[in-house]
């Protein structure tokens, strides 16, 4: 097999992007990509539930994949910011798929920092339930009409949100070492291109 | 006083009749319990000899892996995401390595494909292996363990001897495979490829792995109390089983025909022939069958690519830092316990901006609640084990 890894599986009519485009016109979408065969449709959070509705009950998307969510923000405590400046917001993603060709879309809502809050899909995909709990207690946002919002991996007593971007490592804040070690910057080269020496045949 | 008959019956019949007051118990089931292969707790409120709502409690595992990911580089990340799912670890490396390429654009060389297939193939027998050896044990059958883990520990001797690790191997990079640490320390390209006599080995170790799959078959399948427990038991269908996002052999024991090795770009699957076992009524039985035959399924297209593994690099020409370009890309891969899918941010860093771990046992364990409202205590256990799930693929 010689095909580059970049491409992406061509499954039927059409192309890929073609159905894309497909899916997203079909939950009233214009927004949506297909790069590196990722299929991301974007929906505003007020169609959140019936896109989502449409996805499984008309597109065939029956298999609930997961739920999770990106803090998009410009001040880190830990990792790298952004490249360029982005609008502070969490983005919500929820990846559901067929069960004969293999496609999964990832629908993509964006919500603002303060009082986040989305309707819950439980009622829809069964399995949101645990994948919305995790965002609950990792993102601090609410998803309304959520059978059962209690906190999932944390203990009862945990305060905070330790995916957001301004929650600081804590096994690092409460001992330097070794996290110290690896934020310094890499060793510096003479050519970062160059190939690497691991395999210097290749 | 003689009581007749009918005075029996009236009085049998009153003492039916009479409501008793039953109390709802709860039980609490683990978190270190032997059939919770790990520390899961569940809380179980027991009415009389049926469970009822059933709350698994989770998170005694939680190492925080994606919060981690922000914080490490590629390279990094490779090494700890082998303990994820820590039963067939090289199969948790794979989707996420082949993340980074899709963003990069590299084209990994054939003969570094062919040799991430058989080893993600050699995970699977390996963790199907454990399956096969524990589920019979928590069963009351202590025999197939010797069985299942003599051949596990030929198909782990394998990957040793490749990759030099057992259970994490760490062994691919971005853009192929590292050197094979059984190549020994030289830096001659001829030697830095598979061991000696691997080829061959690994056909000799499939024969026998699949003769052993028959022993296994006639040990347990014919045997009636092996039957009584896991026939009926824990019907799953389809439909749920797809709705909570439960995957992989729990998913086709449900009669769902689905394998993301049908479907996959970047391990090439496409070239060899095997089937897709599926069970009839998704029960427990259907679970262990499934299992077994993917075992079988797994050697054949071991052996297959074995034939067929094309000469060449094992790495394509990739900088000394790696950097992955922006953007996003969501790559899943079927492992042992299901959909395994790494959904990857990259802002351009030397490590992801965010990084989600869509492990498969999460989503399986999370039917839990349904699959074992109003079923016995005893059949909880047998519900439980046949699930396969590990608690460091649950809790990431």
């Amino acid at each position: 097999m010689t095909t580059s890894p970049s491409e992406t599986t061509d499954t039927g009519a059409g192309s890929f992007a073609d159905w894309v485009g497909e899916v997203a016109s079909a939950v009233g979408s214009e927004d949506w990509s297909a790069d590196h065969g990722t299929a991301k449709v974007m929906v505003a959070a007020d169609a959140w539930h019936a896109a989502l509705s449409t996805a499984k009950l008309e597109l065939g998307l029956v298999f609930f994949s997961y739920l999770s969510a990106i803090d998009w923000a410009n001040d880190v405590a830990v990792g790298d910011p952004p490249a360029e400046p982005v609008d502070e917001r969490y983005e919500v993603l929820a990846g559901v798929a067929d069960l004969a060709e293999g496609r999964i879309v990832h629908f993509s809502t964006t919500l603002p920092k303060d009082g986040a809050s989305l309707p819950s899909i439980t009622d829809v995909y069964a399995g949101a339930n645990w994948h919305e709990r995790e965002a609950t207690e990792m993102f601090d946002i609410a998803f309304e009409g959520h059978p059962n919002p209690v906190k999932l991996y944390l203990p009862d007593a945990f305060e905070g949100h330790p995916l957001q971007k301004t929650y600081p490592l804590l096994s690092r804040e409460v001992k330097p070492w070794p996290g110290t070690v690896d934020v310094e910057p890499m060793p510096e080269v003479a050519d970062p291109e160059a190939p690497s020496t691991e395999n210097p045949e290749a | 006083m003689t009581i007749d008959h009918d005075t029996l019956r009236h009085l049998s019949d009153a003492s039916v009749a009479v409501e008793l007051e039953t109390e709802d118990m709860t039980l609490n089931i683990g978190p270190q319990h032997p059939s919770t292969h790990g520390v899961l707790r569940l809380v179980a409120k027991v009415d009389g000899e049926r469970a009822r709502d059933v709350q698994p409690a989770i998170g005694y595992m939680h190492r925080g892996y994606e919060k981690l990911a922000e914080v490490r580089t590629y390279p990094q990340i490779t090494a700890f995401i082998n303990r994820i799912d820590w039963v067939s670890g090289y199969a948790n490396e794979v989707p996420f390595i082949a993340a980074a390429e899709k963003l990069m654009e590299i084209e990994v060389p054939e003969r570094a494909q062919y040799i991430r297939l058989i080893l993600t193939e050699m995970a699977r027998i390996a963790s199907h292996m454990i399956f096969m050896a524990s589920y019979p044990l928590e069963l009351g059958a202590a025999t197939p363990l010797f069985f299942a883990l003599r051949d596990r520990e030929r198909v782990l001797d394998l990957l040793e001897s490749v990759t030099g690790g057992r259970f994490h191997p760490n062994f691919n990079r971005i853009g192929g495979v590292k050197p094979a640490a059984g190549a020994g320390p030289t830096q001659k390209k001829a030697s830095q490829d598979l061991p000696k006599g691997f080829l061959a080995g690994t056909h000799d170790a499939m024969d026998k792995l699949l003769a052993t799959c028959d022993e296994l078959e006639s040990l347990i399948a014919g045997n009636e109390i092996f039957q009584a427990r896991t026939k009926g038991i824990g019907v799953l269908p389809g439909e749920i089983a797809a709705d909570f996002g439960v995957s992989g052999p729990n998913l086709r024991a449900s009669g769902i025909a689905f394998d993301l090795r049908r479907h996959t770009d970047f391990l090439p699957y496409d070239q060899f022939e095997f089937d897709v076992p599926t069970g009839r009524n998704g029960d427990c039985w259907d679970r262990w069958w499934v299992r077994l035959e993917e075992i079988r399924q797994a050697a054949r297209i071991i052996q297959q690519a074995v034939d067929a593994i094309p000469s060449g690099a094992l790495q394509a020409k990739v900088p000394k830092i790696i950097k992955v370009p922006k953007g996003e890309v969501y790559v899943r891969a079927e492992n042992p316990k299901g959909e395994m899918g790494y959904y990857l941010v990259s802002e351009g860093g030397q490590g992801p901006y965010r990084l989600k771990i869509r492990s498969a046992s999460f989503s399986n364990i999370s039917i839990l609640p349904w699959i074992l409202e109003g079923v016995l205590v005893p059949d909880i256990i047998a519900i439980l084990g046949s699930l396969d799930f590990v608690l460091g693929d649950v809790d990431r």
